[in-house]
């Protein structure tokens, strides 16, 4: 925590940078912070209740963000793949950002309810975590933690997803569906999304209807999750916001799990490695094309 | 018209069987499995026996049963230049609810000052006469809960027809309106004289531990508000947000809404009435894509401006009940309450 604090104060009295985005603690546990000031570096912190996806932060539709200068973001091996997505994607310019990556050994699933990790406070994602040391990163800070409590809650409903007929699933996500509300805060939360208009919000076509009935509802989960196909880093953060707690996570995890089998694709945070949706290869399979 | 009687709890769950069985609508805090869990909301119940009284602030609010997320206004038919509108008819299924929280109830009497202004708005209204609301004295509060700083309270009757006070064998009902009154006398036998019964030593306590969890001026934070759109602060306020609107959905009293039309075919379509936020940017993005609030502190501001200002100033009162949901489901872990007691200190200085 401490070499965390210096090195922000380092980077900020230099002028190496203009805001460190990082964690500390608020009235419900850990949460985003900006600290623009050296002395201010003292109120960082790293913790198993730092779930959020800071690189969301540096989201070109984050202008207000922009306009305080060059930043510097705490990013856990999570977070790192979703920055290395914002640089494939052409996005953020490398040097436009100085990566302070922390070896991470998990974290809750709400820091509002929960300060330690266990079996069952762990998030879902953190089960089967592949980068608990992220590669994409300027400083590397702290030591590898033991590794987070095999939490099995996404894998096994994922399990029960797949034991499902065709008719179940269409009924089990019709029911989810009905939930919905259409706010599309899962969408402004996902630092994936940096559309600045996106294709839900044009109405010269409508191609997808606004409104909270299920052919709307529907149009607009099956459009987000093709369009985080081979691109989400499953850093749930669009099930954490969700207001009627639909669970996302898990069509973005079946999308990534086919990217996986037929592209042989896995997100990464390395940004030089191309994603299938950005490449093209000869031997992609094409049984489509007649 | 303050008229108080008992009920206990089993005669307050055959009410709500008698009321099943007439066909009417029962709204009602329930145990819900969902995919990733359970949670407290409120919920059109079956059965009397998902009435579940005071576990949690529920995750939802009151607002989508008398304003759903999406409502259609009218149909369309197009016949070259002719254009045949078609009313929808209005006729919602009477309800009650049964166990509201009373920031709950509290925020559909201060939203039917705006819907009763300059407009008397139908949609609203056809809902609001249809319901009856038997609020429950809320021991459920938790640290993010702060109803007592804008003038209301765990055991408030603002916005009731009926407020329940939890005793030890049932609860005492005050019955405060003519709708409750109805209500009472259409289901006499399950209502009993009022003999002693005091309301328990937990609402006390819960009284006391919400107090405690913010002091905040309002006039003053009303007088800095109205003299500081320019304030400093705002270039900051905003940092942590995405924009989502998450806090705007699960709000009580936001109740901001967008008509768009949708086609259905060639020719016709739906005209409908939808849920809208001012936190994201597309509010008020103008046709020529100019955005008079260009960045999310600027929209932040306007929350805070509507809420604590601009409603003020109109309808002597604020535009918020306290529930704390906007706090607990923030994506950037913005808390109003800590926000609020910034701006007392500020107007202080």
């Amino acid at each position: 925590m401490q070499a965390l604090r210096t090195l922000a104060r380092k980077l900020l009295t230099e002028g190496t940078v203009q805001v460190v985005i990082g964690y500390e603690n608020g009235p419900r546990g850990a949460r985003p912070t900006f600290v623009t000031l050296p002395e201010e570096a003292e109120r960082l912190v790293f913790t198993p209740g730092c779930v959020q996806n800071l690189a969301s932060y540096l989201s070109p539709r984050r202008n207000h963000l922009r306009a305080l200068g060059k930043p510097a973001v705490v990013v856990k091996g999570c977070d790192a793949k979703a920055v290395a997505g914002l640089i494939r994607e052409s996005q953020l310019k490398r040097e436009n950002v100085v990566l302070i990556g922390v070896r991470c050994g998990g974290v809750v699933r709400d820091p509002a309810l929960f300060e330690k990790l266990s079996l069952d406070t762990v998030a879902d994602r953190c089960g089967d975590c592949d980068n608990r040391e992220p590669k994409l990163v300027d400083h590397l800070l702290g030591e590898l933690p033991p590794a987070p409590p095999a939490s099995t809650r996404m894998s096994e409903r994922m399990a029960r997803l797949e034991a499902m007929s065709h008719e179940e699933r269409f009924a089990f996500w019709t029911e989810q569906m009905e939930r919905c509300v259409r706010c599309h805060a899962c969408r402004e939360v996902c630092p994936l999304c940096f559309c600045v208009r996106c294709l839900a919000d044009k109405t010269m076509p409508q191609w997808i209807e606004s409104s909270a009935h299920a052919r709307g509802n529907l149009a607009w989960h099956f459009t987000h999750a093709m369009h985080l196909a081979g691109r989400c880093v499953g850093c749930g953060e669009c099930q954490r916001v969700c207001p009627a707690d639909i669970p996302l996570s898990l069509l973005n995890r079946k999308m990534a799990q086919i990217a996986a089998q037929r592209f042989g694709y896995k997100v990464c945070d390395d940004p030089q490695v191309p994603a299938p949706i950005g490449a093209f290869r000869k031997e992609d399979e094409q049984e489509f094309i007649r | 018209m303050k008229k108080e009687m008992f009920i206990s709890d089993s005669d307050l769950r055959a009410l709500a069987q008698e009321l099943l069985t007439a066909g009417t609508a029962v709204i009602a805090p329930v145990q819900k499995k969902l995919p990733l869990g359970e949670r407290i909301e409120y919920a059109r119940v079956q059965s009397p026996d998902q009435l579940v009284f005071n576990q949690a602030v529920s995750a939802n609010s009151l607002k989508e049963f008398i304003m759903p997320p999406t409502v259609a206004i009218l149909c369309w038919k197009q016949r070259k230049a002719e254009v045949e509108l078609q009313e929808i008819p209005r006729d919602p299924t009477p309800q009650v609810v049964i166990g509201a929280h009373p920031c709950d109830a509290a925020a559909l009497a201060v939203v039917d000052r705006v819907m009763d202004w300059d407009y008397h708005d139908e949609l609203w209204f056809d809902r609001r006469n249809q319901t009856t609301i038997l609020s429950l004295a809320c021991t459920a509060g938790d640290g993010t809960c702060f109803c007592t700083a804008v003038g209301l309270a765990p055991d408030s009757s603002r916005g009731a027809d009926i407020l329940l006070l939890p005793t030890a064998n049932g609860f005492r009902a005050e019955v405060m309106t003519d709708k409750g009154e109805k209500l009472v006398k259409a289901h006499i036998p399950r209502f009993k004289d009022l003999e002693n019964q005091q309301p328990l030593p937990a609402l006390e306590a819960a009284k006391k531990k919400i107090a405690a969890n913010l002091r905040m001026d309002s006039k003053a934070i009303q007088g800095l508000l109205e003299k500081g759109f320019e304030h400093e602060l705002w270039k900051t306020l905003g940092l942590a947000c995405h924009g989502c609107g998450g806090c705007a959905q699960v709000c009580p009293t936001c109740h901001c809404f967008d008509i768009v039309d949708e086609p259905e075919g060639v020719d016709q379509g739906t005209r409908r009435r939808n849920w809208d936020t001012c936190q994201t940017a597309k509010f008020t993005l103008h046709g020529s894509g100019h955005n008079p609030r260009a960045d999310q502190n600027c929209r932040i501001r306007q929350r805070l401006m509507h809420k604590f200002f601009i409603y003020p100033e109109k309808f002597q009162e604020v535009l918020c009940t306290g529930c704390g949901r906007c706090a607990r489901v923030c994506p950037g872990g913005m808390d109003l309450p800590e926000v609020l007691k910034m701006l007392t200190a500020k107007a202080a200085l």
